[in-house]
C-alpha cells in the first residue's frame, strides 16, 4: 500500500497561499546582496569594527588553543540504575571457596563497584586460611591473556560452532575420556557420569601412596587428615606441612594452637629433610639427611618405638636425631605424629605402622572422609599408552594441564599432538590447549558458580562475583551441552542439591541464600568408621627402604611457598614474593649445601653484581643448566630443585609475568624467537621408577659449567649478627621457668638500660652498673599518646610466625605496591612494605671468638656465614611507626609526619624525594619510586598498574604512587579510615577486631595482631604488655607502636 | 705603604713595573685565544655537554638510572655534592680569612681561588637539585607562602639547614668576588678597543673611575664582606655535616664532623687551587706572580688540614670502640674491613698519609709533586664522603637489608659531566675575565716585588 500521508509545515504550506509560493524553495526569505550588507548604514553604529574584529578573532583563537591544552578527562560513566547491593565507595564482601586441584580454602572475596580485588579468609565458617598463593590469586582473573573465547583449531570461533563439533564426535564411536585433576564437586561429577565419558583423574603434584597405603593398611581410600592441634610431638619426614605439603591451608593454624607458651601448649617438632623447607625452618629439631635416608630415618623411628623390623644404617647424627625424637613420641603416646612427605608406598606403609604404634590413628591422625588428592599417576601413564596406541577417539582435558605437569608429559604430549579429536578447556591457551584442537574456555573461579566436597559434612560453595569477562563457559556445563542435556550450569548445580529445584525458587529458598551466604551447605554424613591396622606390608616396606640406595649426589624437588606446581606462573605479585628460605623473586634455582659449592668452586655468595655460578644438573640422561643457590640447612650431597618453574617453553601465551624481561623491559627471546619463561620445569625429572610419582631422584650428577646467571634476592646477608635487641628467642624451660616474670625482667626479654654518668644505683660510685633504662632519655618534649584517642599498634609473635608469607602477598595487593621485576629486585629495589626477614643461626660469636682467641675483625666475618644446618628466625618487619620516628625529623618539607593516632603517615604529594628519610631509617623499610613504575617501559609487561584489564585489580582505597615519592606501611591507613567511619555511624567506639590491617587478616598462625593500644580491652594492648613483647632496637629510643614477641623454640635449654 | 723583609721572599718575580702587571693580566684577554686553550675548553665541553645528557636522561626517567637502592640511599650524588661544597671553601678561606689576616700572598691567587668557589658551589648545588625524586616540586624546600594550605617547611630538618648554608654561601661569594673584579673591569675596559668588548667590560666595570672615593669604598666593602664571608667558611661545611651528624646512623652520628669537615673542605680546596693555579700559571705564563713561595705556603696549609683530617680519622676509630656500642664499633670495623675497605684505605693514603709528604722542603717545594700531590689529595677527599655516605648506610642496625652500591654509567656520567662543566667554567673565566686581582698586586709591587727589594738591598 502506498503511503498517502502528508506532512507540512504550516497553514500556509497546506493552504498553499501565495506567500508561500513566493518563498517556497528559497533559503531565506528575502535576498539580499553582500554589497547591500556591508553598506548598510546601520552597522556603522554597531561599533564592531575592522580591528575589533580582528581582536575578537585573535582572542578566539586563543581562548581556543588554551581550552585545548586542558588535562584530558577521563569520564566515569555512572550507574544508570544503581544495582541493590552495590554503594560507591563501599566494598561488598562473598563468600566463596578456592580450590586449584592443591589447595582448598574458604574465602572471603571483597569486590568494589562489581570488581572483586582482594581474597582473604573466610574465618567464620570457613576450611583453611589462604596463603601467598590464594591471596594473590585474584590477579589471574583478570590476566590478559585469558582466552576470550572458544577456539577451534587455534582460530577463534563460537560457542556454537564447538559445541556442534565437539557434539558430533561425543556421538562417534570410540573410547572417549575426559582428564581431569582430582574434582570435588558433587555436581561437576555428576554431569561427567551423564556425558558417558570415562573419568580419569590425576595431580600435578602426585599423592597416590597416601592413599595406596591406607587402603593396605587400614582398608580405607582416604587421604589422612593430621590433626596438628591435638599433637604434642610432631616427627616430619620431608614433609612441608607448613609450606606446601598437601593441605598446608589448614596444617598451619592447627599446628600453631599447640605453639602457645603462654598456655602451656607447646609441641615439639623435629624435622627430618634433604632440603631447608619452611617446616624444617620452623621445627625445634632438625636433622639433614639424604632422599634414600629418609626411609631408614622412618625404619628406625619404628625400630625405636615398636621393636618391629630393623634399622637400617644411619649416619651416628642421624641415629642420634631419631633416639631422640623416638624418646619424644613415646612421651606424646597417642598425641604423637609422623608424616612423611614422600610419595612412596613404602614410606608410607612404615609411617602408618608408626602412627599406629603410637596410637596415634585416630587421635592425631584419621582416616575418613577427606577427598583431595584422589589423582593416580598410574592411570595417566596408562592413559598416554592408550593414546599413543590409538585406543582413545576423543580427549576432554578440564582444569588442568598435563602436557607441562604430568610426570611423562613428553610422551603425552606426543600422543596428544596426534589425536584427532582434542578438546581442552583451560582458561588460557597453555600448554595442554596450545595443542588441543578445540579450546572451550572454562570461567575463573571468582565468575563461576562450584560446590565443592573436601570433607564428609559439608558441600562448600563457589559464587561467583563477577560476571564472566570472557566468553567462557564453566567446563562441567560444556560438558552436559556436549552430552545433549541443554541445562544452563547454576539450575543443574541447585538441582544437584535440591532434585525439586525450579528456577523460580531462584530468589526465594531461604536456605539456599543463606548457604550462599555462608558459604556452605551442610550434609548429614555417617559417623567416621574407626580404621584398624593390619599392617600386611610393614616389613616388607622396611626391607624395602632399609635397602634403598644413593649415588653420590641425590636430588629433591620441591614446592616452593610462593609458585606451588606452577599454576600461578603468570603472577607477577607470587614472582616477586620472595621464597621465604632463599629470599629469591623469579626463578628456580638448585639448592646446595655450602661445603658442596666450596668444593665444586661455585660462587658462594650471591649479591647485586655477583650472580650465582651454572651447572649442569643431568638425571637419567636429561640435563639441564641452573643457577646454584648455595643454601644452609641443605644435606651435603644433595641438591633441591623447586617444581612450578619453566611454565610456557614454547612460547605458549599464558601470561606476560611468566616469561623473562631484560634490562629495558622487552622480553628475552630464546634461539626459537621464544619468550624465556621464568626458570626451568622440573617435572620431567620427577621418579617415575614405582607406581607413584614421587619427588626424588636417588642419583643425579651435577657438572660446573663455568656460567654464571643472575639472581635477585631480597635479603643477601643470612645471619643477624649477634644483634639481639633485633632478635629475641629463647627456650621453652627458660621460658617456663619465668613465665610469670614482670615484662622487662625475665632473663630471656631483659629490658635495654644505658650507661649512664650519675649515681643510679647510690652505691656512691659511678660505674658500669649505673643505667637506666631507654624509656629516661629523650630527645623531644613528650606529646601525651597513652590514654589520648586512638593508639594503633601492633604485635607480632615470633613464636608462631612460620614466615609463609601470606601476609607479603596480602600487604602487596591491598596496598597497591608495584612490581617492579627480577632485574630491579636484583639491584636491592623490592618495594615490599612488609618483607619478612630470615635470620640464620650462626656457629660463631664475639664471645666465642673471644674464647678462642680470634680478633674481632675476623669473628664478625665468621658470624656473616650461616652454620650448616642453622635455626633460623623468620621476622615480619614493616614500618615500626615509631613515636620518635627519625624519618620525621630529616624531612625538609614535612611529608612524613605523625598522627596523633600514632600512625607514621607519609604524604605522597607533598614528598620531593631527597630519600633523607629512608636514609635515617634503623629498619631500613621505606621504600623509594625509583622509576614511574605504573608508565615506565621497563615494568610494562609485568606491572599490573600497566595493564589496561590487570589494573582493574587495585585497590581504589589507596593511591597508586608516582615516580620520585616514598612509600612505606601505612598500617593500612584505608582500612582504619573506613572502620572509624563505620563506628561513627553506628554511634559506637570502634570495637576492637573491627579494624585488621591486611597482614594480620592474612596470617594463617594469627602471629600478627592489630588494633587500638588505648583500648583497655583490646587483644593487641593484652599482648603488647605480655612478658615477650619487646621493641626491636629498643635502645635507638625511637618508641615504635610494633611490638615483638620474643620467640620461644621447644629445646632442650643447652641448645638455644 | 708597609714594608717588608728583606730576606722574606719576594712575592712578585722579575722586574715588574704597574704597566706589566697590568700587560701581563690584560694581554692575554685582548689577544687572541692560544691553540692550547681552544683544545682544553673543547674536551671539556664536550665532557659538560655529555654531563648535561645525562642529568636529562636521569630527569627524565627517574632516579633508578642511578646505582642507588632500598639500602644505599645516598651515594654519588651526595659523595659530590659534599666533595664540591668542600673544594669551593679554600676560595673563600682566601680572599676572605687570609685578607682578615693581612696575608698578601693570597693577592696573586685569591681571583681564581674565588672563581674556583663560585663555579664549584654551582656543581655543588646542581646534585641536591638533580637527587630529588621530583625537582619540578623542588622550591618547596623554600620557605615560601604558598596556597598548599599551611604547609611550611621543616625546620627541623638539616637539609633545610643546607638550603639556607648554601644560598647564602653561594651569593656572598659571588658579591665578594664580583666587588673585587670591578677595578680590573675598569682596567680591562680602559684598555680595550673594539668597541663591543669595551662597551662589554664597561658595563662590568659598573662606571668605575679609580677615584680616591672608590677605592676608599672598595676597601670597605671588602672588609665587610670578608667579615661576613669569614664565618661562613665554617658554618657551610658544618651544617652539611649535620646532614650526617644529626641522623641515627652509626658512622654519620657522630658530633666530631664539623670540625673534620670544615678542615677537610680546606684541605681539599686547597688541593684544587694546587691543580688549577699549577696549569694556569704554566699556560697563561703568570710564573712570576704565582711561584713557588705561593705553592709553599699553600702546601704548608695543606699539611695542616690533612693532619687535622688524620687525627679525626683516627678519633672516629677509636671513639667507635671506646663507646662500646655494638653497631658504633661494627660500623668502623665494616669501613676498614668489610666490602668498602678498599675505598677507606684509598682514604687513608691519599689523605693522610700523602700530605705527609710535604714535610719535606723538596717536595714541598716541587711543583710538579705538589701537581700530582693535589690530585692525589682530591682524589682521597672524594673517597673521603664515599666511605661515609655509603659504608655507613650499606650495612647499618638491621642486617636483613645490608645491601651493596654499584654506580652505573649515569652516576659516573654525571659526575664527569660536573667537571667538565667546571673546568669549561673555568676556562671561560681565564679567557676574559682579570685572571689576577692586578690593582690589589699593584699595591704590593713596591714592597715584594723583587726588583724593588734588590733595589732597597742595594740602597
Amino acid at each position: 500500500m502506498a503511503n498517502t500521508k502528508r506532512y507540512w509545515s504550516g497553514l500556509d504550506e497546506l493552504r498553499e497561499t501565495e506567500a508561500f509560493k513566493t518563498i517556497q524553495g528559497k533559503e531565506f526569505p528575502e535576498a539580499q546582496s553582500v554589497d547591500e550588507f556591508l553598506t548598510d548604514e546601520r552597522l556603522e553604529s554597531t561599533h564592531t569594527g575592522r580591528r575589533d574584529f580582528l581582536k575578537f578573532m585573535g582572542f578566539g583563537l586563543t581562548a581556543a588553543t588554551l581550552a585545548a591544552c586542558e588535562t584530558p578527562v577521563i569520564k566515569s560513566i555512572p550507574y544508570t540504575n544503581k544495582p541493590e547491593e552495590v554503594t560507591p565507595g563501599v566494598a561488598n564482601h562473598y563468600a566463596s571457596t578456592y580450590y586449584d586441584g592443591h589447595d582448598f580454602v574458604n574465602v572471603l572475596v571483597k569486590t568494589r563497584e562489581g570488581r572483586p580485588i582482594f581474597v582473604k579468609s573466610n574465618t567464620e565458617t570457613g576450611y583453611g586460611r589462604v596463603n601467598a598463593r590464594v591471596n594473590a590469586s585474584v590477579l589471574s582473573l583478570y590476566d590478559e591473556a585469558r582466552l576470550d573465547g572458544p577456539r577451534i583449531g587455534g582460530e577463534p570461533s563460537d560457542w556454537a560452532k564447538v559445541d556442534s563439533v565437539v557434539s558430533n564426535v561425543m556421538q562417534g564411536e570410540g573410547r572417549k575420556v575426559l582428564l581431569t585433576n582430582t574434582v570435588l564437586s558433587p555436581s561437576a561429577l555428576r554431569s561427567i557420569k551423564q556425558s558417558g565419558l570415562e573419568h580419569i583423574q590425576y595431580d600435578a603434584i602426585d599423592y597416590g601412596a597416601f592413599r595406596a597405603s591406607a587402603e593396605a593398611d587400614f582398608g580405607v581410600n582416604s587421604f589422612p587428615s593430621y590433626r596438628l592441634e591435638e599433637a604434642e610431638t610432631v616427627v616430619t619426614i620431608g614433609a612441608d606441612f607448613l609450606g606446601s605439603f598437601a593441605d598446608n591451608v589448614i596444617y598451619g593454624e592447627r599446628w600453631a594452637a599447640m605453639r602457645k607458651p603462654e598456655a602451656g601448649k607447646m609441641s615439639r617438632v623435629h624435622a627430618f629433610e634433604t632440603n631447608m623447607s619452611l617446616t624444617g625452618s620452623n621445627a625445634d629439631y632438625r636433622t639433614m639427611v639424604k632422599p634414600s635416608e629418609q626411609g631408614r630415618v622412618a625404619t628406625a623411628l619404628l625400630a625405636q618405638l615398636s621393636g618391629q623390623g630393623s634399622a637400617g644404617q644411619l649416619s651416628d647424627e642421624a641415629t642420634k636425631a631419631v633416639v631422640a625424637a623416638a624418646k619424644d613420641l613415646k612421651r606424646a603416646g597417642s598425641k604423637g605424629l609422623v608424616m612423611a612427605g614422600s610419595n612412596d608406598l613404602a614410606m608410607q606403609q612404615v609411617v602408618n605402622a608408626i602412627n599406629a604404634a603410637l596410637g596415634a590413628v585416630g587421635s592425631t591422625v584419621f582416616y575418613d572422609t577427606m577427598t583431595l588428592f584422589q589423582g593416580s599417576s598410574a592411570s595417566l601413564k596408562q592413559l598416554t599408552t592408550d593414546m599413543k596406541a590409538g585406543a582413545v577417539e576423543v580427549l576432554v582435558i578440564a582444569d588442568c594441564n598435563p602436557v607441562y605437569d604430568a610426570p611423562n608429559a613428553s610422551a603425552f604430549a606426543e600422543a596428544l599432538e596426534a589425536m584427532k579429536h582434542t578438546v581442552c578447556t583451560s582458561m588460557f591457551a597453555d600448554e595442554t590447549a596450545a595443542i588441543c584442537k578445540v579450546n572451550a574456555p572454562t570461567h575463573h573461579w571468582l565468575e563461576s558458580w562450584n560446590d565443592l566436597q573436601i570433607e564428609g559434612d559439608r558441600i562448600d560453595l563457589v559464587q561467583p562475583t563477577i560476571s564472566p569477562l570472557h566468553s567462557t563457559r564453566m567446563w562441567a556445563e560444556s560438558l552436559l551441552r556436549w552430552s545433549g542435556k541443554n541445562q544452563d550450569w547454576y539450575t543443574y548445580l541447585r538441582s544437584t542439591h535440591a532434585s525439586d529445584y525450579t528456577s523460580d525458587a531462584m530468589y526465594t529458598n531461604a536456605d539456599w541464600n543463606k548457604a550462599v551466604h555462608n558459604g556452605f551447605i551442610g550434609v548429614e554424613v555417617e559417623p567416621s568408621q574407626q580404621v584398624s591396622f593390619t599392617g600386611v606390608g610393614t616389613a616388607q616396606a622396611v626391607s624395602e627402604l632399609n635397602g634403598r640406595k644413593g649415588g653420590a649426589v641425590e636430588m629433591a624437588l620441591y614446592q616452593k611457598t610462593t609458585m606451588g606446581a606452577g599454576q600461578h606462573a603468570a603472577n607477577p605479585m607470587l614472582q616477586e614474593t620472595p621464597d621465604p628460605l632463599t629470599k629469591v623473586t623469579w626463578d628456580n634455582y638448585v639448592t646446595m649445601a655450602h661445603s658442596d659449592v666450596d668444593a665444586m668452586g661455585l660462587n658462594g655468595f650471591i649479591g647485586q653484581e655477583k650472580p650465582a655460578s651454572l651447572v649442569k644438573v643431568t638425571v637419567g640422561g636429561s640435563s639441564m643448566e641452573l643457577p646454584v643457590f648455595p643454601m644452609p640447612g641443605q644435606t651435603p650431597g644433595t641438591i633441591g630443585i623447586a617444581l612450578g618453574y619453566g611454565r610456557g617453553a614454547n612460547g605458549e601465551n599464558i601470561g606476560k609475568a611468566a616469561f623473562q624481561t631484560g634490562e629495558n623491559g622487552s622480553f628475552e627471546t630464546n634461539t626459537d624467537g621464544n619468550p624465556v619463561p621464568v626458570g626451568q620445569n622440573v617435572f620431567p625429572w620427577a621418579n617415575e621408577s614405582g607406581t607413584f610419582t614421587d619427588y626424588a631422584q636417588y642419583d643425579v650428577t651435577v657438572e660446573a659449567t663455568g656460567g654464571t646467571y643472575p639472581l635477585a634476592c631480597t635479603q643477601i646477608q643470612n645471619t643477624f649478627m649477634g644483634r639481639e635487641s633485633i632478635v629475641k628467642e629463647t627456650d621453652f624451660t627458660s621460658y617456663f621457668a619465668e613465665r610469670g616474670a614482670e615484662k622487662g625482667k625475665a632473663s630471656w626479654n631483659e629490658l635495654i638500660t644505658l650507661a649512664v654518668h650519675e649515681d643510679v644505683s647510690g652505691d656512691g660510685t659511678i660505674d658500669a652498673q649505673d643505667a637506666k633504662p631507654t624509656s629516661a632519655f629523650d630527645l623531644w618534649h613528650e606529646h601525651p599518646v597513652e590514654e589520648v584517642g586512638h593508639r594503633w599498634g601492633m604485635t607480632i609473635d615470633l613464636t608462631t610466625c612460620t614466615g609463609c608469607s601470606a601476609c607479603v602477598t596480602a600487604c602487596h595487593i591491598e596496598n597497591n605496591v608495584p612490581v617492579v621485576g627480577k632485574d630491579e629486585v636484583r639491584r636491592h629495589r623490592d618495594m615490599h612494605w612488609m618483607r619478612i626477614d630470615r635470620f640464620f643461626a650462626s656457629d660463631y660469636s664475639l664471645e666465642r671468638g673471644e674464647e678462642e682467641g680470634t680478633s674481632v675483625i675476623a669473628s664478625y666475618r665468621k658470624m656473616e656465614d650461616p652454620s650448616a644446618n642453622p635455626q633460623t628466625v623468620h621476622m615480619p618487619m614493616m614500618c615500626q611507626h615509631c613515636n620518635h620516628a627519625p624519618c620525621e625529623t630529616v624531612c625538609p618539607v614535612a611529608a612524613t609526619t605523625h598522627s596523633n593516632e600514632g600512625l607514621n603517615q607519609m604524604t605522597y604529594n607533598r614528598c620531593i624525594g631527597t630519600r633523607y628519610c629512608a636514609n635515617n631509617c634503623p629498619y631500613k623499610v621505606r621504600r623509594f619510586n625509583w622509576f614511574n613504575y605504573p608508565g615506565y617501559k621497563k615494568f610494562a609487561n609485568f606491572n599490573p598498574a600497566q595493564d589496561s584489564l590487570m589494573r582493574m585489580v587495585l585497590n581504589p582505597d589507596v593511591t597508586v604512587r608516582s615516580r620520585g615519592v616514598m612509600e612505606k606501611c601505612s598500617m593500612c591507613v584505608q582500612r582504619i579510615q573506613s572502620g572509624k567511619l563505620d563506628a561513627k555511624k553506628a554511634g559506637t567506639p570502634v570495637p576492637d577486631g573491627s579494624v585488621v590491617t591486611a597482614c594480620a587478616e592474612a596470617c594463617p598462625t594469627h602471629a600478627i595482631s592489630f588494633g587500638d593500644l588505648n583500648d583497655k580491652s583490646a587483644g593487641v594492648r593484652a599482648i603488647s604488655e605480655n612478658n615477650r613483647a619487646y621493641h626491636a632496637l629498643e635502645e635507638i629510643g625511637v618508641k615504635p607502636n610494633i611490638f615483638y614477641m620474643t620467640k620461644v623454640r621447644n629445646v632442650e635449654p643447652n641448645k638455644a | 705603604m708597609q714594608r717588608e723583609a728583606a730576606i722574606r721572599e719576594p712575592l712578585i718575580l722579575g722586574d715588574k713595573s704597574y704597566k706589566d702587571i697590568t700587560d701581563d693580566v690584560v694581554g692575554p684577554i685582548q689577544g687572541s685565544a692560544p691553540i692550547g686553550w681552544k683544545i682544553m675548553i673543547t674536551i671539556s665541553s664536550i665532557i659538560a655537554v655529555y654531563g648535561v645528557g645525562c642529568i636529562l636522561y636521569l630527569l627524565g626517567t627517574g632516579i633508578g638510572v642511578w646505582g642507588l637502592n632500598k639500602t644505599v640511599g645516598w651515594a654519588w650524588d651526595i659523595t659530590n655534592f659534599v666533595w664540591w661544597v668542600g673544594i669551593g671553601h679554600a676560595g673563600t678561606l682566601i680572599s676572605a680569612v687570609l685578607l682578615l689576616f693581612r696575608q698578601k700572598w693570597r693577592m696573586a691567587i685569591n681571583r681564581s681561588a674565588e672563581a674556583m668557589t663560585i663555579f664549584a658551589v654551582i656543581m655543588a648545588a646542581i646534585f641536591p637539585g638533580i637527587h630529588m625524586g621530583r625537582i619540578w616540586v623542588s622550591y618547596w624546600v623554600l620557605p615560601l607562602p604558598n596556597q598548599f594550605g599551611s604547609l611550611w617547611v621543616n625546620f627541623n630538618s638539616p637539609l633545610l639547614w643546607d638550603v639556607f648554608a648554601i644560598s647564602t654561601y653561594f651569593s656572598v661569594s659571588l658579591v665578594f668576588w664580583y666587588i673585587g673584579l670591578i677595578p680590573d673591569f675598569a682596567t680591562i675596559r680602559d684598555r680595550m678597543t673594539k668597541p663591543f668588548a669595551k662597551k662589554a667590560y664597561g658595563l662590568l666595570s659598573f662606571g668605575w673611575s679609580g677615584r680616591a672615593k672608590h677605592w676608599n669604598r672598595f676597601e670597605e666593602v671588602s672588609l665587610v664582606l670578608a667579615g661576613i664571608a669569614t664565618p661562613l667558611v665554617f658554618s657551610v661545611h658544618s651544617i652539611v655535616s649535620m646532614d650526617f651528624a644529626t641522623s641515627v646512623i652509626p658512622g654519620w652520628h657522630t658530633t666530631i664532623f664539623p670540625p673534620y669537615f670544615v678542615s677537610g673542605a680546606v684541605f681539599s680546596g686547597f688541593a684544587m687551587v694546587q691543580t688549577l693555579l699549577l696549569i694556569m700559571r704554566k699556560g697563561m705564563k703568570l710564573e712570576s706572580y704565582i711561584h713557588v713561595k705561593h705553592v709553599e705556603y699553600m702546601n704548608i696549609v695543606i699539611i695542616v688540614t690533612g693532619s687535622i683530617v688524620g687525627v679525626a680519622y683516627l678519633t672516629e676509630l677509636f671513639i667507635s670502640w671506646y663507646s662500646g656500642v655494638e653497631y658504633e664499633s661494627y660500623a668502623f670495623i665494616n669501613r676498614f674491613s668489610g666490602p668498602y675497605s678498599w675505598a677507606y684505605w684509598i682514604m687513608m693514603t691519599c689523605n693522610v698519609i700523602s700530605p705527609q709528604l710535604f714535610w719535606f722542603k723538596k717536595i714541598r717545594r716541587s711543583l710538579v709533586a705538589t701537581f700530582a700531590l693535589s690530585i692525589v689529595v682530591n682524589i682521597g677527599m672524594w673517597f673521603e664522603r664515599y666511605v661515609i655516605i655509603v659504608t655507613s648506610i650499606h650495612r647499618d642496625y638491621d642486617p636483613s637489608s645490608w645491601g651493596e652500591f654499584h654506580p652505573t654509567n649515569i652516576d659516573i656520567g654525571v659526575f664527569v659531566g660536573t667537571l667538565g662543566i667546571f673546568f669549561t667554567l673555568f676556562l671561560g673565566f681565564a679567557r676574559f675575565f682579570p685572571v689576577l686581582a692586578l690593582n690589589e698586586l699593584k699595591t704590593i709591587l713596591k714592597s715584594s716585588g723583587e726588583n724593588y727589594k734588590k733595589a732597597q738591598d742595594n740602597h
